[in-house]
């Protein structure tokens, strides 16, 4: 081989040299050319074809740059380039579902994108580029874009106070509060309440040991004709809030056998006078006439009772005490003419009013309750249970705290467990990589995760304590929103200025007000300055509202107001000397700031303007379509009838000035009335009164607003 | 050099490939309880749910407020107002009466009241109680509860819109 032959390179090395160097040259070209494909690059480019086919082509193209558009916005920690492709978002000409992604139009909300960004509600990353990484979760990229049923989530992430725009988020926070999640968990947000369940240190009282065992087994009572659970054992439609714990039949006998042991001091049942029973009980329709009493007070306005019609059970009643259906074969007869006559004795934290009884209707209504509201298969198909055995209470005391029932309900004595289960105030943050899994075959995302455990809890960990909610579709969703909502601390200083705190209103006023407030319970349905149920109307202003007399009377024997209502106002027994003790406060601490008494003085009312009112009624603002005067009229406002007895003239002024004023909520509509229009109508409202003779309260009498 | 173009094209057809399948995006879920804002049930078919957008979503709540007493035969409370009222409001997902009606009558007589349009006085005006934001979102949800469903009148925009689609999707997935 000489010189020239060495330095001439064989065939097989020529050819493999020039591979390599295309080879080279191809590696080098793909970084420029996958710069120069890149999908961002080709969804701008779409667009400007798009945009000339539209014909606001002008404006559609006036912010349009080929570079990559982003938001920054410092103070939120926002750096977004979303609108890098989806480039239509600001644009209301492209809202139209015929426009096709991602250059559709952004639906109306109350954010502007220029101002938050797009992250902050859809999450998912801001600063990718690419589709994928920018909206699913990768190996870089944790975070992914949470599906729009659940964005309200993001809303919840500020918004901790309720606003009315985010329906599904609501119903998830009002889930969490009344299943009290927090009693095992810790929440963002939401109170402690008092203890949930019923206090059970004298539960052996009131229930049997096998009624322990069935509703620990089952937390469910109402079964249709082939023994499907149709309805629970709590809520119309909803879930009981007790839920179903995993327990085998040891446990169940160890739990019932030490529930049933808890009573500490005997139960003294209330003597009625024996003569005065034999004479009750010649009357044949004893529990007829108890249902009618049970009618009468209006105790469905919180009790549930199942009833079946064509086949189908359904509940019928409210939802604020318990489904009362078979409540005659579960607690013990003493304990519930104990418990009727005075619930605060028993459980202190009750929500029942304390009635006041005499006793034949006591008498009466608890026969009704223990012949017809009964099931005598309840307690069938149980093992033999018999007295508890010593080792069998020991059990049921150690598996009372380590399953968690203390964190719902108090026995004295038995200290309540703090943080039971795991620490939830930062679960909307946590990244995929932090979850475990386990076998559950679902997507790994935070979305299904959470949805998978409130679902079933043991599908994700087996040996999870949680016990088995059955929730409807619905209600897991809105409680998944909520969860997701609970992002634990601001990310920036700036969203620490936006959050807006949940208000905390209290009204437990003292005095004897307070004591027949509290009696009766007056808040659990009606709302005092913020705080109290919603179910009856709101009381912050009644002292405007109504005239003295009318309110003791109502108090006494409350009539039908508002005929659209199914649930109404019970029929507490209240006395005079207690109708007027309330009737006095509400006079004088609740009055409203828009309604001035003197404003108005109905001496200077004459019939002409009466007429002219009544005209104006019937005829030009047909006000009868949602007001009954007489036999006639609708079912929307509340019965005019009394109204002149019922109402103040300042306030009926005031009201037809701008109902939303005196009550935010309200129905009725703001109308255009002149200012003799009011007047005239509130000469003619006046004028409706019926039964004139109320009853004067010993003592004090008033005129009408004169007490004030 | 044959071989060596051809293993450039074969690079390039790799490439290609790759981008367009990172192009596609999951399956598109269609429970509306997960894609949309909120939903309603279809009165007439209580298997079906309407996805409802955010402002439908407010129309919804503003409706089940204000409007559902007379123009729904349940209401929240229980008996509806819809017999008492003369003649009979129309409910409100009646697109056989609704969908003829613009956006615009609907506007004003919500917001005027029936008399005002040459209706029914009964319907009273709520211009001064609601916000035009409101009115808007009720009219909104309105046509998205219409049975039969509620169609927007053609404009030049929609309609070239409309045969822009069927191009439009086949290019970008």
């Amino acid at each position: 081989m000489n010189y020239e032959e060495m330095g001439k390179p064989s065939k097989g090395l020529r050819l493999a040299f020039a591979i390599t160097s295309v080879l080279f040259l191809v590696v080098l070209a793909i970084s420029p050319l996958k710069d120069l494909l890149q999908q961002w690059k080709r969804y701008k480019k779409e667009f400007v074809h798009f945009a000339q086919t539209r014909p606001d082509t002008k404006r559609l193209l006036a912010d349009f740059h080929s570079g990559i558009d982003q938001i920054w916005i410092p103070n939120l920690n926002v750096v977004d380039r979303c609108s890098t492709c989806h480039l239509g978002i600001t644009q209301p000409s492209l809202l139209d579902s015929s426009v096709p992604e991602p250059f559709r139009g952004h639906p109306t909300i109350p954010h502007r994108a220029k101002e938050w960004g797009c992250v902050v509600c859809h999450r998912g990353q801001g600063l990718a580029t690419e589709v994928k990484e920018a909206h699913q979760t990768t190996l870089a990229w944790e975070q992914p874009l949470l599906p729009v049923g659940y964005i309200q989530a993001s809303c919840g992430v500020c918004h901790r106070s309720e606003i009315p725009d985010t329906p599904k988020l609501n119903r998830g926070r009002e889930l969490l509060e009344d299943l009290n999640c927090v009693g095992c968990h810790r929440l963002q947000g939401i109170e402690r309440p008092a203890m949930i369940g019923p206090d059970l240190t004298e539960v052996g009282n009131k229930v049997s040991r096998e009624w322990v065992y069935k509703w620990l087994k089952e937390p469910r009572t109402i079964t249709d004709s082939n023994g499907n659970v149709v309805v629970n054992g709590y809520e119309n439609e909803e879930e009981p809030r007790m839920p179903q714990f995993r327990l085998n039949e040891q446990e169940l006998r160890a739990l019932s056998g030490y529930l049933s042991s808890l009573k500490s001091k005997p139960l003294e049942p209330y003597k009625f006078d024996a003569r005065v029973i034999a004479a009750w009980e010649k009357k044949a329709d004893l529990a007829q006439q108890g249902e009618v009493r049970f009618r009468q007070m209006f105790c469905v306005t919180c009790h549930s009772l199942a009833v079946t019609r064509a086949g189908e059970t359904k509940l019928i009643g409210g939802d604020i005490g318990p489904e009362l259906s078979k409540v005659g074969s579960k607690v013990n007869g003493d304990w519930l003419i104990a418990w009727l006559r005075n619930p605060g004795e028993y459980l202190p934290h009750a929500l029942m009013p304390q009635y006041q009884w005499t006793d034949e209707d006591l008498f009466k209504v608890t026969r009704y309750i223990q012949s017809n509201l009964t099931d005598p298969d309840l307690l069938s198909n149980l093992p033999s249970l018999g007295p508890p055995r010593p080792d069998e209470i020991q059990l049921g005391q150690r598996l009372f705290l380590e399953k968690g029932c203390a964190s719902c309900h108090a026995i004295k004595g038995v200290k309540s467990p703090s943080d039971f289960g795991p620490d939830l105030s930062q679960l909307g943050s946590k990244t995929v990589s932090q979850l475990l899994f386990g076998e559950a075959r679902i997507p790994h995302t935070l979305v299904a995760y959470i949805r998978a455990k409130i679902a079933d809890p043991v599908s994700v960990n087996p040996a999870a304590r949680m016990p088995q909610y059955h929730l409807k579709p619905e209600d897991l969703e809105a409680l998944t929103a909520a969860l997701l909502s609970m992002t634990g601390q601001p990310a920036t200083a700036a969203y620490a200025q936006l959050v807006v705190p949940a208000p905390q209103a209290r009204f437990r006023p003292a005095g004897k007000f307070g004591e027949v407030y509290e009696r009766y319970k007056c808040y659990v349905c009606h709302r005092f300055n913020g705080f109290g149920g919603t179910l009856a109307p709101d009381l912050s202003f009644e002292g405007s509202r109504a005239q003295r007399p009318w309110l003791i009377a109502f108090l006494r024997n409350p009539q039908t107001l508002r005929p659209a209502l199914t649930s109404r106002m019970p029929q507490f027994g209240m006395t005079e000397e207690e109708a007027a003790i309330l009737a006095d406060y509400l006079g004088m601490v609740t009055q409203s700031p828009s309604v001035n008494p003197d404003s108005v003085s109905p001496k200077e009312f004459t019939p002409e303007m009466a007429n002219l009112g009544k005209q104006l009624y019937e005829v030009k603002y047909q006000c009868q379509s949602c007001h009954t005067i007489g036999a006639t009229g609708g079912y929307v406002g509340p019965n005019l009838n009394n109204v002149g007895n019922w109402m103040n003239a300042a306030w009926i002024t005031a009201w037809l000035k701008n109902p939303q004023a005196l009550v935010p909520d309200t129905i009725e509509p703001r109308r255009d009335f002149t200012d003799e229009e009011i007047k005239s109508l509130t000469a003619y409202l006046t004028t409706l009164r019926q039964n004139p003779h109320i009853p004067a309260p010993r003592g004090t009498v008033g005129t009408p607003g004169g007490s004030r | 050099m044959k071989r060596s173009g051809l293993l450039l094209l074969l690079a390039f057809v790799m490439l290609a490939v790759q981008c367009s399948c990172r192009g596609k995006t999951s399956s598109a879920q269609t429970d509306p309880t997960i894609t949309a804002y909120d939903v309603e049930r279809d009165w007439t078919n209580p298997d079906r749910l309407i996805p409802l957008n955010f402002e439908q979503s407010q129309g919804k709540r503003v409706f089940y407020e204000k409007c559902v007493w007379c123009h729904a035969e349940a209401t929240p409370a229980g008996p509806s107002n819809r017999s008492n009222v003369s003649p009979t409001p129309s409910l409100i997902n009646d697109g056989s009466i609704l969908n003829p009606l613009s956006d615009e009558f609907l506007r004003n007589i919500i917001t005027l009241g029936g008399s005002a349009m040459g209706k029914s006085a009964m319907m009273p005006p709520w211009g001064r109680t609601l916000s035009q934001e409101e009115i808007r979102a009720v009219i909104a949800y309105t046509r998205a509860v219409a049975q039969p469903p509620y169609h927007p009148p053609a404009r030049p925009a929609s309609q070239y819109s409309v045969k822009q689609t069927s191009k439009e999707e086949g290019s970008t997935k």
